[in-house]
């Protein structure tokens, strides 16, 4: 057997990062044309031998108009690396697309994070890197492996060095979030407190209660993603009106849709750090980003090499 | 028709409820939107539990949300226990797998509008009766061929240099060999050699270029999300259908096209019927025989012409047959342009010809798929050309992407007749009520969902029309 090497191809979502990957690596992108014909089908080229060698497709769930043309970009790109003879095929999905549709939670709802699951299988791919899952049950839907990293040690790191951190206390923004949450104000050493809220629609939140004290704080609020921000604005206020010094919202997937901008810049939040998991153009002076493309990187590298990858659950490279 | 339950999705709903009208039932009730981050949301209205569904949605629009909306639509059914599922696809989107990236001038990216549109193949027509048979021009030969070549000379209008035109000069050209003077070279495009130029240079040679062929690909997502049975029209490919485990009913468009013939084109016996590409003969033929018309085809030929040697070619890895250096018509990413590509490799060479007497004959061009209009147009420049009086399109799927409706609009195509497999709202407001004759599939498609439901045999849609 010839020695095979890292190939990493990157989709149209998120250039950006897949650049910032390949400096890591050193490994440089591998040339592929993806394109859309007229009649918006989607047209993969790639531009060089991939034969036994181990694949890396780095496209992320991302976009109000194009998530779905992504989405069909990454399984086509599979789907050719496939037929092209590559060894190993590794979808590298930072911010995993549909994931907040994981339940059939009324009657007849899909359960599209299962079916996505089920079609990059389909398309041939065999392994899945992706970031922070909404659920981390996700994982169970697939028959391969999937290595869900964590945004964790990234952020903690942003924490220790750019935030007051001795008065702080971390403020999970509802039930779902506090085991995420708690963790970190373990490894912190810092209390937590919890917002209660009461969904009536998706998008849409109605009452919320804060549990914990958080007079004279700055306040951490820890959340998996931001999207329309309905949530961040209205527990920033819930916080303010207790007496907090301070909102610092840390997120993992800015998604910012919808009328986000404008819900952030009317809020108290003083401040807003997401990861680039995915492309974020919110033109706000209190925006922060944390770069994780170093764990992605040393991510592929590990698994290039066979190494275990648990390391970075609890270690952010440089 | 009890337990049956017909959804439809965003790319047609006028087609759903026409099929449903002939079925006698109601669309069943479904909600389908799209979350604020841009996935898709649908939500089902009604109990499925054991039903036999039939979800609708055609492979046109913004082909790839509509694609995964029927895929969720599918899988939300099998997942809520329908007992069978039926995916209802007019048009088959992905079933046309171009074999070189973007074929040379055939499927680019969105091209600007034009003014104007030549319809000259890249390059000029040559005329095949002229010049195969090397006859020196006689009085007969009417006078519009020398017309037609001259124009072939102007520059087009998409800033291509046109290669310098063999001007059919009476005296010179005749003696040159056919060959020479059918096989031009197809001019290099300027806006070409952007990024692209690094992908697909000559420094790639030995390697071929791999072009992602999303048929298979697409039966498979279909049967993963839980489909168990497709209707389809006019497949591209009849092979499609061997893409799939599971049975694909590929519904033919000929019963209603044939029928439109003999009841709406005057004196149709006296019509032919052109192919506009070898691919689509056998289709074209098989109308041909039923209603015992003479037939006529368009043969293209592209061949790729081999360098003689690039200036920056390296042809020690591998040596294999080098790669064309302009397939891909411009790209989407406007980066550094490296314009070595554009001298270096290989060039197209492409000629068409048609093979058959259309001379002051109705000419009714057949295809399965209009997309951009590049090669109906064309065909019927050439078929004008050689002394058409009329030119029908005779079209299953119109899907007109780009700026195909205008270039249809300034074509020497007298009247298209289209189905509405793909919605032809567009088609009619550009083209006018009188150029543009929709047919109507909606009672084939009821009809089959009605067989296929009760466990009938559908081949006898393949003959008669319905």
């Amino acid at each position: 057997m010839s020695a095979n090497s890292i190939k990493l191809l990157a989709g149209n979502s998120h250039p950006d990062l897949a650049e910032k990957i390949s400096k890591v690596l050193g490994v440089s992108l591998s040339k592929v044309g993806v394109y859309q014909y007229s009649n918006k089908e989607t047209s993969v080229t790639i531009g060089e031998s991939i034969r036994d060698e181990d694949v890396y497709i780095i496209q992320t769930g991302t976009g109000q108009q194009e998530i779905n043309d992504f989405l069909m970009e990454l399984l086509i790109m599979i789907h050719a690396c496939r037929t092209a003879s590559a060894r190993r095929i590794t979808a590298v999905i930072p911010n995993f697309p549909y994931a907040r549709q994981d339940k059939k939670d009324k009657s007849r709802a899909p359960i599209t994070a299962k079916l996505i699951a089920n079609l990059l299988e389909t398309a041939g791919c065999d392994h899945v890197i992706t970031m922070d899952l909404h659920a981390s049950q996700i994982q169970g839907f697939f028959h391969i492996p999937v290595d869900n990293l964590y945004a964790e040690p990234s952020v903690l790191n942003y924490i220790k060095t750019h935030t007051d951190v001795h008065n702080a206390i971390l403020v999970s923004p509802d039930a779902g979030g506090a085991k995420r949450v708690a963790s970190i104000a373990d490894k912190l050493d810092l209390n937590f407190a919890l917002i209660h809220k009461e969904r009536q629609k998706a998008n849409e939140v109605s009452r919320m209660v804060l549990v914990g004290d958080v007079r004279g704080k700055s306040c951490l609020l820890v959340d998996d993603m931001a999207d329309t921000c309905g949530t961040l604005a209205k527990a920033s206020e819930v916080l303010v009106d207790n007496g907090a010094k301070e909102v610092i919202a840390v997120v993992t997937h800015g998604i910012f849709s919808g009328s986000a901008k404008e819900k952030l810049r009317a809020s108290k939040l003083s401040r807003i750090v997401c990861t680039n998991t995915v492309p974020v153009d919110l033109d706000l002076h209190i925006l922060d980003q944390i770069d994780i493309s170093p764990t992605l990187a040393e991510a592929i590298r590990r698994l290039h090499n066979g190494e275990s990858v648990s390391y970075l659950f609890t270690h952010a490279p440089v | 028709m009890s337990n049956i339950v017909v959804f439809g999705g965003n790319s047609h709903p006028s087609l759903v409820n026409q099929i449903c009208d002939n079925l006698g039932i109601k669309p069943s009730e479904v909600k389908l939107g799209k979350f604020s981050n841009g996935e898709t949301s649908i939500s089902i209205g009604e109990s499925v539990r054991e039903k036999d569904v039939y979800v609708i949605q055609s492979g046109c629009g913004h082909v790839n949300d509509n694609f995964l909306e029927l895929l969720i639509l599918l899988n939300a059914c099998k997942t809520a226990s329908a007992s069978r599922v039926t995916a209802v696809m007019p048009y088959f989107c992905y079933s046309r797998q171009p074999d070189i990236p973007y074929t040379a001038k055939g499927a680019p990216l969105i091209s600007k509008p034009k003014e104007v549109y030549t319809f000259e193949s890249h390059p000029g027509t040559p005329l095949p009766s002229v010049l195969t048979t090397q006859k020196p021009l006689s009085h007969n030969v009417p006078e519009n061929i020398t017309e037609c070549i001259i124009e072939s000379a102007e520059e087009l209008p998409d800033g291509l240099k046109q290669p310098l035109p063999k001007r059919l000069n009476m005296d010179t050209n005749l003696h040159k060999s056919p060959s020479q003077s059918r096989i031009p070279v197809v001019p290099e495009r300027e806006e070409n050699s952007s990024d692209l130029g690094s992908l697909f240079n000559a420094s790639n040679a030995g390697y071929k270029l791999w072009v992602a062929q999303a048929g298979t690909l697409v039966a498979n997502l279909l049967t993963t999300a839980g489909a168990d049975h497709v209707i389809t029209m006019d497949l591209h490919d009849a092979q499609f259908q061997g893409f799939f485990d599971i049975p694909v009913d590929n519904l033919y468009c000929k019963p209603i096209a044939q029928n439109y013939i003999q009841y709406n084109i005057p004196d149709y016996k006296e019509a032919v019927l052109v192919s506009p590409d070898a691919g689509g003969a056998k289709r074209a033929a098989s109308i041909a025989d039923a209603l015992e018309l003479s037939f006529a085809l368009i043969h293209k030929e592209r061949r790729s012409q081999l360098p003689k040697g690039p200036p920056n070619a390296t042809f020690t890895s591998g040596g294999g047959l080098p790669i064309s250096s302009h397939p891909l018509l411009g790209s989407s990413l406007g980066r550094s342009a490296s314009h070595e590509m554009s001298h270096s490799s290989s060039k197209y060479v492409q000629t068409t010809m048609l093979v058959g007497d259309v001379r002051n004959k109705v000419c009714i061009i057949v295809d399965d798929l209009v997309d951009t209009s590049y090669t109906i147009t064309r065909a019927a420049k050439l078929l004008k050309d050689q002394g058409a009086s009329k030119v029908y399109a005779l079209i299953t799927h119109g899907v007109f992407s780009g700026d195909a409706l205008n270039r249809v609009s300034q074509s020497a195509i007298d009247k298209i007749i289209v189905t509405n497999t793909v919605p032809q709202e567009k088609t009619i407001e550009v083209l006018g009520k009188d150029r543009v004759q929709v047919l109507n599939v909606s009672r084939v498609f009821g009809e089959s969902i009605r067989r296929i439901h009760n466990g009938e045999s559908i081949s006898m849609l393949f003959e008669h029309g319905w």
